[in-house]
């Protein structure tokens, strides 16, 4: 295969295109430029009917999925535009709330009961539900901006998330009627709503990887059994349980308080015939698109967290001095709050852009990106919380260790980082064997296509050289200032084709369990998220003139600049394969010390004879 | 005249001292063999013999020919993997002497008899796998010096010997305990290494009051065998399968399996080169695996000729003992094993133990043994 990508042929069809680019007639790329101008979009209001109570969405047409067609090397370019989703009175309705929610969770002397009652007066546990049930309505973009307050207190975070997620799940998921029933108890606030999905590893190879199942009993009621992590601690709550039906196929039920059979061991909670109500309006696929979106969340919780972290970092550095000089002009800590800051950053961007695509499309499919958003998080925080809370070392030990149990927690809520990467990587490379099926066949069988081959080889000549022509003119559709990160992020899309077809074409339809190879396309998928965004969320605050933007600005080059390398690397390791990137000799290594019963080396003074 | 002196010379025949050099390769010199008359064949005997030999004349005359005759009574005195007993017979050679103090005497195998001996000596080591130390290499030094070819033999050996010696994945200790329970446990323990999962008992058959004989099992068994066993269908029965032999060095251990039906081949019908449909997980956060489980062959246990239950070595390798493994493995979580029946093929156990067979053996026929 490699062989056949050696020769080249010269493909000028965008010639014509590409020349005028390189002179700069910057009026020839007008129509592309377009969508990142600024868009002043007419809001209807129909005046006639003044019943219509509910919230207008202004969504634009249904897109291609933006970082599942990255895979491929296909850059939607309108996305650069950092997505704007509120108006001006969305946005003072927004920040009034979110003001009553800062003074009661920015005050330390509050008690969690003291929150819990402004959650319920800002109407937060009925945030997503609709203006006709007494809700607020909110879309991705608010549910962030409030959970960015209310992640303060850790706990409130994750269950008002839990609750947000549940509550969006049943709406969809019920039938109307019976909705309308239950939504006025759900969104009390009493009674948050519980997740109940992860179950236990399996202990015994009899036992399938998902246990809980729901039957119809003989009076249509279903009833289910199982055991799963919950961190619920009360009976007197709904718990949104999924469980298995009919063999294969899975399902979300409601259990309502007080069912039966339900018993509570620490943090697992086992049902022994527990009567649920079924979801069943909301197909597999969408259940999966609502639950995802507990990904989002996580991430920004564990962004305050790090945020806490540097926040008590700097308070901790403040007063204290070194050699006669405040601490705080040493250079290594103030390049570790630096970094901890980009990570924020990068996080931060990409979470609002996700939000964004979420919000402004019509049936958005960004499963993907959410998972993405919750490793960018964690993946970084975990490194940068420890590495900040080095600089106090043993001085805080409560309030390190109560911050980096915190991230931990988080970090491995729901899911592990390997779990959600295989996510990112296989549905990508899924979307990636769609477009590419026809192409990787050819290449897995070179001599019944040899003029496809020798084709093959001119074109990617300049990717087995890792120096691919970057022909997606990024840079136009940012601002001037950010052309180099620009084509850094450039160079990285164009990388990702190449990867899926070198993993698709080494492994065939196999790919799907060369486990180390995926994780690394997935980071790479996420890095490229995140540079998207960052460089986005740069070139709008810049041009709309925001406070601090030319810091922005280096904050977006930066994180470009180390971004693309890690990028780099990983697609060069994908495509030298499992001998050069020593995966094949750290797997032995694994295996060898999981079934050895001692220790795999020596001691280092060891001898074999005197 | 010239002519004379040259066919003089040249019919002249060489000196004796030249050809009894070689020629005493092939005489046999009787000497007195102090190996013969000892009561006690073991180490200290050896050793002893050796010592004499060294105190009864100081010129020690004939010390090629005693060595040669030390080396073939090795085994009989048991000390033929006794690094001790050769470093003595290496002592038995002069130091200093053989040393080449000239080139020639280097370069053209000075004493050659005495470096043959030497590296018959390490050669002789190296099949019984003893491995030399420092010791040794000074010795060989003082005796051959640098140039002599039993010190090149030497080094050549100390390169190899440490890496054979841990070439085996399973790893022995130097001396094999003497207890066949401990040799058994050792057995079993490396033919079960496939799975890092087993469990290793060790149970007597006094715990099972029908047995007539009263020995040890060696019995082993994993999680995922014991699941294995314990879906077995009750119409097929299970079928004990040995003896077996391993080997621990020169000692070899009687092993018995315990064989079950196994699940069918996984089929894979899939065409490997078509990437349109990759599987991809729902993305549910918190949902991975599969509400199904695989029914077909996927443990290590399954193999071709049946799943391996069990295995087990006992201390008389006889039919009651194996009956009493059966019974023991039931009581001890496998409760399955009381309703299946299972079939004992026991082609001619070994003559030594088939002494301590209390039934009559039967060769050939399969006997079922319904539990």
């Amino acid at each position: 295969m490699n062989f056949a990508r050696k020769i080249c042929t010269i493909r000028n069809q965008t010639l014509s295109t590409n020349f005028s680019r390189k002179f700069r007639i910057s009026a020839k790329n007008f129509e592309s430029s377009h969508a990142s101008q600024p868009q002043v979009q007419e809001e209807k209001f129909d005046f006639e009917d003044l019943n219509v109570l509910e919230r207008t969405e202004r969504r634009k047409p249904k897109i291609n999925p933006f970082i599942k067609d990255v895979f491929v090397s296909v850059f939607n370019k309108e996305l650069l535009a950092y997505p704007e989703i509120l108006n001006k009175e969305e946005t003072e309705n927004l920040n009034a709330r979110l003001a009553a929610l800062e003074k009661v969770f920015y005050d330390p002397s509050k008690t969690r009961e003291e929150r819990k009652m402004a959650l319920k007066r800002t109407r937060m546990y009925a945030a997503p539900v609709s203006l006709t049930n007494n809700g607020l309505a909110a879309n991705h973009t608010e549910s962030l901006q409030y959970l960015d307050v209310i992640s303060s207190d850790v706990d409130l975070g994750q269950e008002i998330s839990d609750h947000w997620v549940c509550l969006e799940a049943v709406r969809k998921g019920l039938e109307e009627d019976k909705y309308q029933q239950i939504v006025d108890d759900l969104i009390t606030g009493d009674r948050p709503l519980k997740l109940c999905i992860k179950e236990k590893v399996a202990e015994r190879i009899t036992q399938a990887d998902f246990r809980t199942h729901a039957e119809l009993d003989g009076q249509g009621v279903w009833r289910i059994s199982g055991e799963k992590y919950c961190t619920s601690d009360g009976v007197d709550e709904y718990l949104l349980v999924l469980s298995s039906f009919e063999s294969d196929r899975v399902r979300a039920f409601l259990v309502h308080p007080n069912a039966k059979g339900i018993e509570h061991n620490g943090s697992f909670i086992t049902f022994r015939q527990t009567p649920g109500t079924p979801l069943n309006m909301v197909t597999e696929q969408a259940l999966a698109q609502i639950l995802g979106t507990s990904r989002l969340h996580a991430a920004t919780l564990c962004r305050n967290v790090l945020r806490r972290g540097v926040q008590s970092c700097i308070e901790y550095i403040k007063p204290r001095v070194f050699s006669g000089k405040p601490v705080s002009e040493l250079s290594t800590i103030r390049s570790t709050i630096g970094e901890a800051v980009l990570d924020i950053y990068a996080s931060e961007s990409a979470d609002y852009f996700t939000a964004g695509l979420l919000d402004g499309y019509e049936s958005p499919d960004a499963e993907m990106e959410m998972a993405m958003c919750r490793n960018i998080m964690v993946d970084r925080g975990i490194t940068s919380m420890l590495n900040l809370l080095t600089i106090p070392a043993l001085e805080q030990e409560e309030e390190c260790k109560r911050l980096l149990d915190d991230m931990r927690h988080l970090a491995a809520r729901g899911e592990s980082m390997g779990s959600i990467n295989m996510f990112i990587a296989l549905n990508g490379i899924h979307h990636a064997g769609k477009h590419m099926a026809e192409e990787v066949k050819q290449i897995r069988n070179p001599l019944y296509h040899p003029g496809f081959i020798l084709k093959k080889v001119f074109e990617s000549r300049h990717q087995e050289n890792d120096n691919p022509k970057l022909n997606l003119y990024l840079a136009e559709h940012l601002h001037p200032t950010l052309k180099p990160p620009s084509e850094n992020l450039e160079y990285c899309v164009l990388r990702m084709k190449y990867a899926c077809e070198t993993l698709m074409s080494r492994h065939g339809l196999d790919v799907a369990s060369a486990f180390t190879e995926l994780n690394r396309l997935a980071i790479a998928g996420t890095e490229i998220l995140a540079m998207t965004a960052v460089l986005a969320r740069a070139s709008r605050s810049y041009c709309i003139g925001l406070h601090n933007a030319e810091l922005e600005m280096k904050l977006a080059a930066c994180y470009v600049d180390s971004a693309k390398e890690k990028v780099r690397k990983l697609i060069k390791e994908i495509d030298d394969g499992e001998f050069i990137n020593l995966d094949h000799f750290k797997i032995q290594f694994g295996k060898k010390t999981i079934e050895g019963t001692s220790n795999l080396v020596e001691k280092p003074i060891a001898r074999t004879f005197w | 005249m010239a002519a004379r002196i040259l066919r003089t010379f040249l019919t002249v025949k060489p000196s004796n001292s030249i050809i009894k050099r070689f020629e005493s390769n092939k005489k046999s010199v009787s000497v007195y063999d102090p190996f013969r008359n000892k009561p006690q064949k073991n180490k200290e005997a050896y050793l002893e013999a050796i010592k004499i030999f060294e105190s009864q004349d100081k010129r020690r005359r004939g010390h090629v020919e005693f060595i040669y005759a030390a080396l073939a009574r090795m085994k009989e005195f048991g000390v033929h993997k006794d690094l001790e007993a050769y470093k003595a017979l290496v002592d038995v050679l002069p130091k200093g002497r053989f040393i080449p103090t000239n080139i020639f005497q280097a370069e053209f195998m000075h004493y050659p008899k005495q470096q043959q001996c030497a590296v018959d000596l390490l050669e002789q080591m190296e099949d019984n796998a003893v491995m030399p130390d420092s010791e040794m290499e000074q010795m060989l030094l003082n005796i051959f010096g640098r140039r002599g070819i039993p010190v090149r033999k030497f080094w050549r050996m100390m390169y190899w010997m440490p890496k054979f010696k841990y070439l085996s994945p399973w790893l022995l200790p130097d001396k094999l305990p003497d207890d066949t329970l401990e040799l058994a446990k050792m057995a079993i323990q490396r033919i079960t290494s496939v799975d890092p999962d087993i469990i290793l008992d060790i149970w007597q058959t006094e715990e099972i009051t029908a047995s007539i004989d009263k020995t040890w099992i060696v019995s082993a068994q994993s999680r995922a065998q014991k699941v294995l066993l314990a879906e077995q269908p009750l119409d097929e029965p299970l079928v004990v399968k040995g003896p077996y032999n391993v080997y621990m060095r020169d000692q070899v251990v009687t092993y018995f399996t315990l064989i079950g039906k196994t699940r069918p081949e996984p089929t894979d019908d899939r065409d490997i080169d078509d990437v349109s449909n990759i599987s991809k997980p729902t993305g549910i956060p918190g949902f991975i695996g599969s509400t199904k489980l695989p029914s077909v062959k996927c443990t290590v246990h399954e193999q071709d000729d049946g799943t391996i239950v069990s295995v087990c070595a006992t201390g008389t390798s006889s039919r009651d003992s194996l009956l009493s493994w059966i019974r023991l493995l039931e009581k001890y979580d496998n409760p399955l094993l009381s309703e299946i029946p299972v079939i004992f093929t026991l082609t001619a156990p070994p003559s030594d133990i088939a002494i301590q067979e209390t039934q009559p053996a039967t060769t050939e026929e399969a006997n079922k043994e319904g539990t």
